[in-house]
């Protein structure tokens, strides 16, 4: 039955629009329900990174936390939204740490063991690359949005 | 043809892309060269290619409504520069700027992304290429973010 409903909510999600059925399948055996409660550390950054989420209900912040200063918040994310991409390249170690505003309802996928079949299956190689890419490629937008604003 | 198939394997961001795909790629390419001063291409603007540069220096600038234009970075020979012919709405999000004449190959973004669209293995082996210098980019910024939050 929950099986049945992550392939649903995975084949539903604009983010996996377009792949192949195979593929979803792989995602959803990796795939599983997790809950946090406000103010928890769904990731944080410099821990070794191995998970992708995509949140269901409630907002995520992506923050900046570094020694010496206040964690700062990059940007919040939120329903429908997918967090976490660095289980896709070396030393996948989180990059950033990500707090749960509220309570969270998220679906966890093994994004490293996904992958780990990249190089040997390049169609699904291809399909997750061209998709976190470009989520990579919205925090890089999001980090210089940023520094022009604080810049003196 | 021969000479630009030199430098595309010569050149590290296609370091060990396979003898088939370089062909396939040098269908995509030709050689551009900039005066010093130059905006290669600006903020907003259609964003159909991206160059290797081969010889220069360019800055990548974002435009600030307060200072003007702050260069984010500066780019080398050896270095990628643009992305956004990746994904949609396929327009810069950056401007990019020579500093000194610069020589580079200009390789046609919609005429690759429609070949790695019809071979996944070529796909597979640009975006891989492509997320991670997106990836170093994320980097280099959040670096430069900390260091100028730490600092106020």
């Amino acid at each position: 039955m929950e099986t049945l409903s992550l392939e649903k909510i995975l084949d539903e999600h604009p983010m996996f629009r377009g792949m192949k059925e195979q593929h979803l399948r792989t995602l959803v055996e990796s795939a599983t329900v997790v809950r946090f409660e406000p103010g928890d550390v769904i990731f944080e950054e410099g821990e070794p990174a191995r998970r992708f989420y995509l949140i269901r209900t409630g907002r995520v912040a992506l923050q900046l936390v570094s020694y010496r200063i206040e964690p700062y918040t990059l940007m919040t994310l939120e329903e429908g939204d997918i967090i976490g991409w660095s289980w896709l390249f070396p030393p996948y170690r989180w990059k950033f740490t990500a707090r749960a505003l509220g309570v969270i309802r998220a679906i966890s996928i093994d994004g490293k063991s996904v992958c780990a079949r990249c190089d040997q299956d390049h169609d699904l190689g291809y399909e997750l690359m061209k998709r976190f890419a470009q989520i990579i490629e919205n925090r890089v937008e999001a980090l210089s949005v940023h520094l022009v604003a604080i810049e003196k | 043809m021969e000479t630009l198939h030199h430098i595309l394997t010569a050149h590290p961001f296609f370091h060990d892309l396979p003898a088939r795909h370089i062909e396939t790629v040098v269908g995509c390419v030709s050689n551009v060269r900039f005066k010093a001063g130059k905006v290669i291409f600006d903020e907003g603007e259609e964003a159909n290619h991206f160059y290797l540069i081969r010889e220069g220096k360019v800055a990548l600038r974002i435009h600030s409504e307060r200072r003007g234009p702050l260069t984010i970075l500066t780019l080398h020979a050896g270095d990628i520069l643009g992305w956004s012919w990746l994904f949609p709405p396929y327009r810069w999000k950056f401007s990019a700027q020579t500093i000194e004449e610069t020589r580079a190959l200009a390789a046609d973004g919609t005429c690759l992304r429609e070949k790695a669209e019809r071979d996944h293995d070529l796909g597979y082996e640009l975006l891989e290429r492509f997320a991670h210098i997106v990836e170093e980019r994320l980097e280099a910024t959040r670096l430069q973010l900390l260091n100028v939050y730490q600092d106020q």
